[in-house]
């Protein structure tokens, strides 16, 4: 399709109002659909709601950026809902059992437990990122894998049960605290945001992740060391996943085997219907963000105006397929 | 490498790379763990035990059998365990309505109920193929979608609790039942594996689905119609799926929302794929993919039966589901070599 398009992209003609529409499509639809919801339940714009629908956002958003890096690359990973849970469960049991030796140790063991939950992530991400670089084992299969196995980790290191103890201090720091009057969360995620954001444009890494995607086989010709890259995008991937996953326990304030459920399809979600493509080389951290605040929109205001549960996820459903949809017009005629 | 150098000493490692290469690792694995499972765990071979791994290995069967349909023609179907949820919570509700209208004609509740359960997998099969076909949507999504469609359907139709009320003529007559000493599950995955056998191998449907996962291009061009080709594959899969649930929820006694879900899922593609069916389309057999269902349902009970803690189990799995895959690339990489 892009092949069709490029003429047009590159040549002197403006692009017309209509093009202009169906590239603004997913914003415009995110505004309707909050004027919408706020028609039924006024509330909805209220200052403390979107301060809290920003909130909500700071997690999912890390989630789906991680989820961005490796669909930029053809790939995508399965293994981070588990990968978050490991972590959540591995960097409170560490913070636990240092304080109770010693409970005046506490920045030691808050450094530990980070540097154990960004190893942890880093090391499912390598692990991935070698499956698929290397071994050539497909995304799909390589992640299903280490989905297994850090579902196995996670639940024989904490019993299964949630692990209590996270000291107030670690909440304090990361989540409910506050710089300049904004919450720490959103703070934290839009530094990262912007990090990866440099990362993907501003250095030779970041953007042979586009070329991976777009055209491996360009990329192999024109001398980039493929393998290497396509693991360092999943370490990356890793990494997001982990300090996801560290705020996610200074929230519930425990490590929570369970954690990282729904948070694989709902960042892979995020991110396409912010508009990544999953042929890869296409997408960037404005994509995964667009995604993320319009799945959180969605579920705030359906839980505003009091939607049930269980439809909620029909619609979420639904909504999916639409904004794919949506998604493949604007790739062809946008 | 050996036609460059000629004549290449034929060396035992060789003969074996060979041997394995001609029947393929996967019936050698599963012969030689039956093997060792014989030998040193007698309990494996006890009826109850085999049973209950032929019936696991059956349920898993038929789904995988679906998954491969669309992973040969290049997608993937994320719903089937979704399907499962759908599939048993209707045909339950279907059938537990029918009970209290007429109840002296068994016969036909079970009918209607049965049909409606795979009706339902019918239903979203096809909304799955049409999005691919027609919408051209990425096949993951697509069905991301639908597996949260049709969780949620499950869901609000029964609020998360078992259904039950389904005639005894068809738990205990049918489910839970033997016919000639064994799980009638056992015979019904057979005959739809035959099925499907015969369909891949002896008709234009399963000769187009190979040409469509093979090579999308070559088969427009040659003027077959692969749109609604891709549709069948789709719809296929969610009527196989719905099998699943409806036998599923035969044994069980009950429908439930909470049946299949993503670990099913998971396990029907690690089936297929463990099985040689390749993830980029235009490679499966069902024979195998069976064979696959079997090896992963033995591997698991042989874990249950080790005391092997289930967690533990998880992570073997997930190892066993790379490796397999690893080993299949490094031999299909080998071959072009040769």
């Amino acid at each position: 399709m892009t092949e069709t398009t490029a003429p047009v992209a590159a040549g002197e003609e403006r692009p017309s109002l209509r093009q202009y529409v169906i590239r603004a499509l997913m914003p415009i639809v995110l505004v309707a659909m909050a004027l919408g919801f706020a028609a039924v339940e006024p509330r909805i714009l209220s200052p403390g709601n979107l301060v809290n629908i920003l909130s909500q956002s700071s997690y999912l958003a890390i989630f789906a950026t991680a989820q961005m890096v490796v669909i930029l690359t053809r790939g995508f990973d399965l293994s981070l809902g588990m990968c978050v849970s490991g972590v959540s469960v591995l960097t409170a049991l560490i913070m636990t059992s240092t304080l109770g030796k010693d409970p005046a140790t506490l920045s030691l063991a808050m450094g530990l437990a980070v540097l154990a939950g960004l190893g942890f992530g880093a090391a499912v991400g390598l692990v991935n990122g070698f499956s698929i670089a290397v071994l050539r084992v497909n995304p799909f299969i390589a992640t299903l894998g280490t989905l297994n196995i850090c579902f196995g980790i996670a639940s024989t290191i904490s019993d299964g049960r949630p692990v209590f103890g996270v000291p107030r201090e670690f909440s304090t720091l990361v989540y409910s605290g506050e710089l300049a009057g904004i919450p720490i969360p959103i703070v934290l995620s839009a530094i990262i945001l912007v990090i990866i954001h440099l990362v993907l444009h501003r250095t030779v890494v970041g953007r042979s992740f586009f070329i991976l995607g777009s055209n491996p086989r360009a990329a192999m010709i024109a001398g980039l060391p493929s393998r290497r890259y396509l693991i360092y995008a999943y370490i990356i991937c890793g990494i997001l996943a982990a300090i996801g996953a560290m705020l996610l326990t200074a929230r519930t304030g425990s490590g929570e085997p369970n954690l990282g459920g729904n948070l694989t399809l709902e960042s892979i979600a995020a991110a396409v219907i912010g508009g990544v493509s999953l042929r890869g080389g296409i997408g960037g951290v404005p994509a995964a963000l667009l995604g993320t605040i319009f799945v959180t929109v969605l579920s705030n205001g359906m839980n505003l105006t009091r939607v049930d549960g269980y439809i909620q996820m029909i619609v979420l459903g639904c909504v999916i397929i639409a904004a794919i949809f949506v998604d493949r017009i604007r790739a062809t005629r946008g | 490498m050996s036609s460059i150098t000629g004549h290449e000493p034929v060396t035992g490692m060789n003969r074996l790379a060979n041997v394995v290469a001609v029947i393929g690792l996967l019936p050698i694995l599963l012969v030689v763990i039956v093997a060792l499972l014989v030998i040193f765990e007698p309990r494996f071979l006890g009826i109850f035990n085999v049973f209950n791994v032929l019936r696991s290995a059956s349920f898993l069967a038929i789904l995988a059998a679906g998954q491969m349909l669309v992973l040969i023609v290049g997608g993937f179907d994320l719903s089937v365990g979704a399907v499962i949820a759908l599939a048993s919570t209707v045909m339950a509700k279907v059938m537990a309505a029918l009970m209290q209208t007429m109840p002296d004609q068994v016969g036909v509740v079970i009918l209607l109920g049965v049909l409606a359960g795979l009706a339902c997998g019918a239903g979203i099969g096809l909304i799955n193929g049409l999005c691919v076909a027609f919408l051209r949507i990425s096949p993951f999504m697509v069905t991301l979608g639908t597996l949260s469609i049709a969780s949620g359907i499950a869901l609000l139709l029964t609020n998360g609790i078992p259904v039950y009320g389904m005639p005894d003529e068809f738990v205990k007559g049918f489910g839970r039942a033997l016919w000639f000493g064994l799980p009638t599950t056992v015979y019904v995955a057979l005959a739809l594996i035959v099925l499907v056998w015969v369909i891949q191998n002896h008709t234009v449907l399963g000769r187009y689905i190979y040409a469509i996962g093979g090579n999308l291009q070559a088969a427009l061009v040659s003027g077959v119609a692969t749109k609604s080709y891709l549709v069948t594959a789709y719809t296929l899969c969610g009527i196989l799926a719905a099998t699943t649930g409806v036998l599923l929820t035969a044994r069980l006694g009950s429908g439930q929302a909470t049946l299949g879900g993503n670990i099913m899922m998971l396990q029907s593609i690690a089936a297929a794929v463990i099985a040689g069916v390749s993830l980029r389309g235009g490679i499966g057999r069902v024979e195998m993919v069976a064979l696959g269902a079997l090896f992963l349902s033995i591997i698991t009970n042989a874990m249950n039966l080790l005391r092997i803690d289930s967690k533990v189990q998880t992570i073997v799995l997930g190892v066993i589901v790379i490796l397999a895959v690893a080993l299949d690339e490094f031999g299909r990489r080998r071959q072009i070599r040769d």
